[in-house]
């Protein structure tokens, strides 16, 4: 854990000032009725202009949004990390970490697929704590063997080992990325504690809520498919929604499970109209849907009630991320031929 | 017992003469100093945060130079309130 004072004056009023540069509502509005060269263009006159002209002579269409939508996440989470000090960069980190756990599941994907490495390198997205040289290696070898050798020193090596006992038995790569899944988000709560007020208090209780999201996401998939899995291989510590026996109960039984969730305190009333929707038209993607919306909103709470804190920043990673997917969405939807009322319905926006 | 009769000895010339002779604890020339030096401290501290917000919006944004330093020097007001009191006294 990184010492000394935090600078989060400096670091929130930068991420204020980028969070107010995303897309407002009626730019999506407007992406929507675009191809994907419209939306490419639009996108130079905006925020990502520098990604789009460096990317553009290499690709085209939906190819180069998608390459420029990663380079533009990268630079800017990347930046996060490099203004921030302190006991804030500790708590940054820890969140942005998740896309070193995205970038070894995508080389370990990649060499399970036998893509050759520059395909691989195109899909990075260079945010988190793991350093270019690092990946550039991982980048370099031909068997998930040596990435897990590679990675020896960094959280993922221990349990990628053990991991790959199961994955050489198997084939399958689940136990690996289960394992990334889980180190992950073990960790994102590692000594903490349980903060009773002030901004602490609110990192740890979005920490819990993306938590909770995520199993009951786990837990409503696996109960609709009703595939002979084990709920307890999926289950991540940390929430307060479920423990590990809730889940194990709850998957067999789909509207005990939508009961459990709407009688919880805490998230009953905000995911209210989502499950009632559930309920009734069980779609489960407009469900997972209301969760992103809910963790939003959840992250925009948070950043007004400490304006100055770790939660802004937070809140600004998390509509980032939201406002890349978005964009991801509209173009690989026009360019398959969605209408616009479907493609609407894909986004998360508030 | 003997501070009692300072006590005494030292209201008895207050009730006598109708002023104090011995030497406050502080002349009020010093007592405005520490005044202006703490006022400036806090002032120093109040900006310490917001010009580091200020140099981060700056930063993002040029534009934003004069309303930066506008708010950075605001708390430099209470350091000029101080020095009143030095006129005052």
């Amino acid at each position: 854990m990184s010492q000394g004072a935090s600078n989060t004056e400096y670091v929130s009023a930068r991420v204020r000032a980028r969070r107010a540069a995303l897309f407002a509502d009626e730019d999506y509005r407007k992406l929507v009725r675009m191809g994907p060269s419209g939306i490419a263009r639009f996108m130079e006159e905006s925020e990502y202009e520098r990604e789009i002209n460096e990317l553009g002579a290499r690709f085209s269409g939906v190819d180069l949004i998608e390459h420029a939508l990663n380079r533009n996440l990268a630079k800017h989470f990347g930046d996060l990390l490099e203004w921030s000090e302190g006991r804030l960069y500790d708590l940054i980190a820890r969140y942005l970490r998740k896309f070193d756990v995205w970038n070894v599941k995508t080389i370990i994907r990649g060499i399970y697929t036998e893509t050759p490495a520059e395909e691989i390198q195109t899909d990075l997205i260079r945010a988190g704590e793991l350093d270019d040289a690092t990946l550039d290696r991982l980048l370099e070898v031909d068997a998930i063997e040596d990435v897990v050798e590679i990675l020896d020193g960094t959280v993922y090596h221990d349990p990628l080992e053990a991991a790959y006992e199961q994955f050489e038995e198997t084939g399958a790569l689940v136990p690996l990325e289960n394992a990334l899944d889980r180190e992950f988000y073990e960790h994102l709560l590692d000594n903490l504690g349980r903060p009773q007020e002030g901004p602490e208090a609110k990192y740890v209780e979005f920490l819990q809520a993306e938590i909770d999201f995520l199993n009951a996401r786990n837990a409503l998939r696996l109960a609709r498919s009703g595939a002979d899995l084990d709920p307890a291989s999926y289950y991540i510590a940390g929430g307060v929604l479920f423990d590990q026996q809730d889940l194990n109960r709850l998957v067999t039984d789909l509207d005990e499970l939508v009961d459990h969730i709407a009688e919880n305190k805490r998230y009953g009333k905000r995911l209210s109209g989502a499950l009632g929707q559930l309920r009734e038209a069980d779609s489960l993607i407009q469900f997972e849907h209301a969760l992103d919306a809910a963790l939003l909103e959840y992250s925009d709470t948070l950043s007004s009630i400490y304006p100055v804190s770790v939660s802004s920043v937070l809140s600004y990673i998390l509509a980032k991320e939201r406002e890349i997917e978005n964009i991801r969405a509209i173009a690989r939807g026009r360019e398959v031929g969605l209408s616009e009322s479907e493609i609407e319905e894909e986004l998360v926006i508030l | 017992m003997s501070a009692e009769l300072a006590l005494a000895a030292a209201v008895e010339t207050v009730m006598q003469n109708g002023d104090v002779t011995e030497a406050p604890f502080l002349e009020a020339d010093a007592a405005a100093a520490i005044a202006v030096g703490l006022s400036a401290l806090a002032a120093g501290y109040a900006e310490r945060g917001i010009g580091a917000a200020a140099i981060g919006a700056i930063a993002e944004d040029d534009d934003l130079f004069v309303p930066g330093l506008i708010m950075t020097v605001l708390p430099e007001t209470l350091v000029i309130f101080a020095i009143v009191v030095v006129f005052l006294v």
